[in-house]
């Protein structure tokens, strides 16, 4: 039972990052009074790039793209999803720090093998943007390890009540507001998508990226979406034990993120990282004081 | 417009795919590139149908070469053309790349857009409103349909006449042929 589970989460996180994707851009597309796209487009789309015919840039580039949709799916495994997680005991929180780089890493190899200018720059925003994110990030989850005295991401979940009222509360609150500071720059939406930036940089990591290595890179887009978010219900929002709750609370999160994202313009990546080592990373810190001194 | 019919999809989801999914470069040589935006945004809204534009055409499987077409721009426009992965198509948009339009007498302009690249239809205007555009797409759905869209194939096949074209008016060439030209000498032969 525990092996099918291991099969059928990443599947699961793949199924609900398409119909993210999809969500994502009938919203976008409803806030500018358009009609859009049907919600299963990003399927239609990936199914052409399968069957389209695509230009190989060397063995390097071939196995980023690979690497970096195996550590999503990796990462994927270690998160609770509803009562789902399937590896539960090993690692924890730390594990999937770490392993979310494993993405952006195997990207970056794509893009320096396929050595167009604009994936270069592409690639330094992707892990400039990586850097400014991560030390809220990290201060953040530093806050809920402290609050709860773990750091396994299973019991965090279980020392939360039950329920929809308990989004980040009380010694959290701070350290929820700065999650919520920092969420799409996370996600890589508006105001933070710096790395993909089609009007500047044509894509950027992507840009050489065609039929078969672009869908896998729409696959780990997906992944990626599915795996930020759920962090997120994870640890500020208590999680859920029935996976249809959990997955209400989900796209509750997408939908504020992607608002946003319709909202502002793009920052640019020094603009960026003033903004996320300013505001985000000062009430992170105070959200990190104020867990220690609830604890006494 | 088929997008519902489940039946179709099991039958032939690539085909399917290529037409509910048309990723499109815009060459913005001339004036047409003023009816573009407005058909893709929310005045008539082309995403409701699949298309969207991309900014490299690796992503891409429609060229739009929105207008006249210098020697210049020509050089260009077949760079992007190869670069696009196949199955591609490429409609022509108003009269310049038809027949030269109104620059039929200028000295360094192409006046037959399709001896130089396959070109799979055409749409007529000087300029044409977005609503020819959504009518184009809905032609280019029929002829994927019917595999009548096949300027990719063309192309491949009689490769070494196109590229002969090309060099006439442009001079030599600095990129290598995208296909093998001696196999076609001999089938022509």
């Amino acid at each position: 039972m525990r092996i099918l589970w291991f099969i059928l989460s990443p599947l699961i996180a793949l199924a609900v990052g398409l119909f993210f994707l999809g969500l994502a851009r009938k919203f976008l597309a409803r806030t500018q009074w358009r009609y859009g796209p049907p919600i299963y487009q990003p399927l239609i789309d990936i199914l052409r790039f399968f069957t389209q015919k695509s230009v190989s840039h060397g063995a390097v580039f071939d196995l980023g793209v690979i690497l970096s949709l195996a550590g999503s799916f990796i990462v994927v495994l270690f998160l609770p999803f509803g009562g789902i997680c399937p590896l539960q005991s090993s690692g924890g929180l730390l594990v999937i720090l770490y392993m979310m780089l494993l993405a952006p890493l195997g990207l970056a190899l794509t893009a320096g093998e396929a050595a167009n200018p604009n994936s270069s720059i592409g690639v330094s925003r992707m892990f400039t943007l990586a850097l400014g994110y991560e030390v809220p990030l990290l201060l953040v989850v530093l806050a809920v390890m402290a609050r709860y005295d773990t750091i396994s991401i299973v019991e965090i979940v279980a020392a939360q009540r039950e329920g929809v009222s308990n989004l980040a509360t009380f010694p959290l609150v701070l350290a929820g507001i700065a999650y919520i500071m920092i969420l799409p720059a996370l996600l890589g939406l508006r105001p933070f998508d710096v790395m993909q930036a089609p009007q500047e940089i044509s894509s950027g990591p992507l840009a050489e990226l065609g039929g078969r290595y672009l869908a896998l890179a729409q696959l780990q887009h997906a992944v990626n979406m599915f795996i930020v978010v759920s962090l997120f219900v994870n640890l500020m929002w208590g999680g859920s034990s029935n996976v249809l709750i959990f997955l209400l609370k989900m796209i509750a999160v997408l939908l504020f993120v992607l608002w946003i994202n319709a909202s502002f313009p793009r920052l640019r990546i020094d603009q960026a990282i003033r903004y996320l080592w300013r505001w985000p990373t000062l009430i992170a810190f105070l959200g990190l004081l104020l867990v220690e001194v609830m604890r006494k | 417009m088929d997008r519902n019919q489940f039946i179709k999809w099991i039958e032939s989801p690539g085909k399917m795919a290529h037409k509910y999914s048309l990723h499109a470069v815009y060459f913005s040589t001339g004036c047409g590139i003023i009816e573009v935006p407005p058909s893709i945004t929310a005045r008539w809204d082309a995403e409701r149908f699949g298309v969207i534009p991309t900014a490299t055409p690796r992503h891409a499987n429609l060229f739009l070469i929105t207008g006249y077409v210098s020697l210049k721009t020509l050089r260009a426009i077949i760079r992007t053309y190869e670069q696009m992965p196949e199955p591609k198509f490429t409609v022509g948009f108003g009269s310049c790349p038809i027949n030269g339009g109104m620059y039929y007498d200028s000295y360094n302009t192409i006046k037959h857009l399709d001896r130089y690249m396959p070109i799979d239809g055409y749409i007529a205007g000087c300029m044409p409103r977005p609503e020819a555009i959504f009518i184009a797409v809905t032609h280019l759905w029929t002829l994927i349909d019917k595999d009548m869209a096949d300027g990719y194939k063309r192309y491949r096949k009689y490769y070494a006449q196109y590229r002969a074209n090309q060099e006439r008016v442009l001079g030599r060439l600095e990129w290598p042929p995208l296909f093998p030209l001696e196999k076609v000498h001999e089938a022509s032969a």
